[in-house]
């Protein structure tokens, strides 16, 4: 890492130069330092933190046009009688920690297939990937056929097995859109947890893993005593990241349900967009509020997990 | 790997058969799992609204190349491209440029608040998007900026600068610090050192970094449906909404341009897939 010190020959080389402007060339003077970090940090200021002061400082007016009043918490407390609110805030915590254990399963199941040697596996870990870098307006669309009532794929394969009973209108019964769109958003993702950890068994130490086929050590317990403990983490690092995207999923539900129906797909995000810019409330200190309530509890969230889940590892984005 | 799991075979070869070939055929469903909805709707692209609805499930026969003429000409997909391409490669480039500044003189230079700025810069990468959202849309009405490709290539700016840091200051962190020296002695100024030593040395790195912020801006729809509500301004993702707002029994016609939007970045997939691959799971490996 940078910190690490250089006070080797070189620099002694450096000071018999007399034309080097600086004897520790890890040093720079203020000038050059802000030609490197000042437009990074204009933007940074300008476009992220300035923005993010603002919206909580807004969260205490009630902000219609250029008006602005000033209802101090009134805003906290009507947040905490609003029964949406709170259906959003159920929805996206099973979603955020439920979810993401689904996700690194797969995971983690998938890569152990490639990494066994099955042909092609170059080809199908480029093939299980496509869809992360599809839009999620493409994957909502895409799924919203595909859970289509009369044509889509699923009831077509439920109808033609013999199910038909059970072919129903996914996204329109409140009780299975909310795993309709869980689903859709897994089927996006599994790829990325698919190569990170395939990545990380082939940086595995060989003798650890060779000694164990010497020992006639079955797969199962392979995976068990050896892989996921030298995996770990791995693996919680990719938990906490599919944790955070889930905290901050709007895309693919606003598409798909837009929170419906009847408020069952409704995300913390999807709700701050509607009182924000969908509905006629013309309020913007009230979405301020939510927004400033959910930024404390993602990071709250990801501070915690990180400790309870013991992860030393830095985080990662 | 392989040769090893063979050479065990032996007397329990059958039913090590029988495990391969149900292995083989999980990944068989799964693959289709995971392709087969794509290229369904690379059929259903190249088909007419009344072909799909006969049999949804019918390979394109004749193939209607038109559609994809009609959705550019006729249907605005063409100013929903050039919008998308005009703002991702512009902020694309802003954000490379001045992340790679930036990470530059945080891995290199020591100076104090060196950590403090990179975990500012870094911890941002968790914010929810709604924290900074409904008060850009604020600023920009006031600076004018609201409904305009250049607002909006600017907030992308923003929005990719924290993990365009973050990859390259771990990428510049492992140059070698010999190189900076031996530069210094023949002379070279700051700004010449990161001009013509660590650009070029960067340069794989700078590429994935090219890469990834190109397709997660390609792809991006909150910030463009809050920022931009012009006709005429709509980017790809929202032109795409917008479309299916309007027509939604179209199907033909949605997924041809569905598929306009998808193009670029599968053929930047097709060319660059383990950089891209690398890219995007470079911070979750470490």
């Amino acid at each position: 890492m940078p910190d690490a010190p250089t006070l080797t020959t070189d620099s002694g080389k450096a000071r018999a130069f007399p034309r080097a402007t600086l004897a520790d060339p890890r040093r720079a003077t203020r000038l050059v330092l802000a030609i490197f970090l000042g437009p990074g940090l204009l933007v940074y200021c300008g476009l992220t933190a300035y923005p993010a002061f603002r919206t909580i400082y807004d969260s205490f007016f009630t902000i219609e046009g250029l008006d602005a009043t000033f209802v101090g918490l009134a805003n906290y407390r009507d947040l905490m009688g609003d029964e949406t609110f709170w259906v959003a805030v159920r929805n996206t915590f099973v979603w955020s920690f439920v979810a993401p254990v689904l996700d690194v399963a797969t995971g983690l199941l998938l890569a152990l297939a490639l990494y066994a040697g099955v042909p092609f596996a170059r080809f199908l870990r480029v093939a299980w990937f496509t869809p992360v870098l599809l839009s999620y307006v493409v994957v909502a669309i895409l799924w919203m056929w595909i859970y289509n009532y009369d044509w889509g794929v699923l009831n077509v394969l439920l109808r033609a097995v013999g199910l038909g009973d059970l072919a129903s209108s996914w996204l329109g019964d409140p009780k299975l859109a909310l795993g309709a769109v869980i689903v859709t958003h897994a089927w996006k993702w599994a790829g990325f947890n698919m190569v990170v950890c395939l990545a990380a068994i082939h940086s595995l130490p060989k003798e650890v893993l060779e000694a164990a086929d010497l020992d006639n050590c079955g797969w199962g317990a392979k995976l068990r005593y050896i892989i996921i403990p030298l995996l770990r983490p791995t693996l919680l690092s990719l938990y906490i990241l599919s944790f955070i995207g889930k905290m901050k999923v709007f895309d693919l539900v606003w598409i798909m349900t837009q929170g419906g129906p009847l408020w069952a797909t409704e995300t913390v995000s999807t709700y701050v967009y509607k009182r924000a810019f969908n509905w006629n409330t013309f309020d913007l200190g009230y979405p301020s509020a939510i927004a400033t309530v959910w930024f404390l509890v993602v990071c709250v969230s990801v501070i915690i997990l990180n400790r309870v889940l013991g992860s030393r590892e830095r985080l990662e984005y | 790997m392989a040769s090893s799991s063979a050479a065990r075979g032996g007397p329990r070869s059958l039913p090590r058969l029988f495990t391969r070939g149900t292995l083989a055929l999980v990944l068989g469903v799964y693959t289709i799992y995971q392709l087969g909805p794509f290229l369904w709707l690379a059929t259903m692209s190249l088909r007419t609204t009344a072909e799909i609805s006969a049999a949804p499930y019918a390979w394109p026969k004749p193939m209607h190349f038109e559609q994809f003429r009609t959705a550019w000409v006729d249907s605005d997909f063409a100013t929903y491209f050039w919008n998308s391409a005009l703002v991702v490669v512009s902020a694309v480039a802003v954000v490379t440029l001045i992340g790679a500044a930036a990470a530059h003189a945080l891995a290199r230079y020591r100076f104090r608040g060196n950590r403090i700025i990179y975990g500012i810069l870094f911890s941002s990468i968790i914010f929810p998007p709604q924290i900074t959202l409904i008060s850009l849309y604020q600023i920009l009405v006031d600076y004018n900026l609201y409904n305009s490709l250049f607002g909006l290539s600017l907030v992308y700016i923003s929005l990719q600068l924290p993990l365009t840091v973050y990859l390259l200051e771990g990428f510049f962190a492992r140059i070698p610090q010999d190189l900076f020296d031996a530069a210094k002695m023949d002379g070279y100024g700051d700004l010449e050192i990161f001009w013509r030593i660590v650009l070029p040395v960067g340069m794989p790195a700078i590429a994935t970094t090219l890469i990834l912020n190109f397709i997660q801006l390609w792809n991006e729809f909150l910030f463009a449906v809050v920022l931009i509500t012009d006709p005429d301004k709509r980017t790809l993702p929202i032109g795409i909404r917008a479309f299916m707002g309007d027509h939604f029994q179209d199907i033909g016609m949605i997924a041809t341009g569905v598929m306009i939007s998808v193009i670029p970045v599968i053929i930047v997939y097709v060319f660059f897939s383990e950089k891209l691959i690398r890219g995007m799971t470079a911070g979750a490996i470490k």
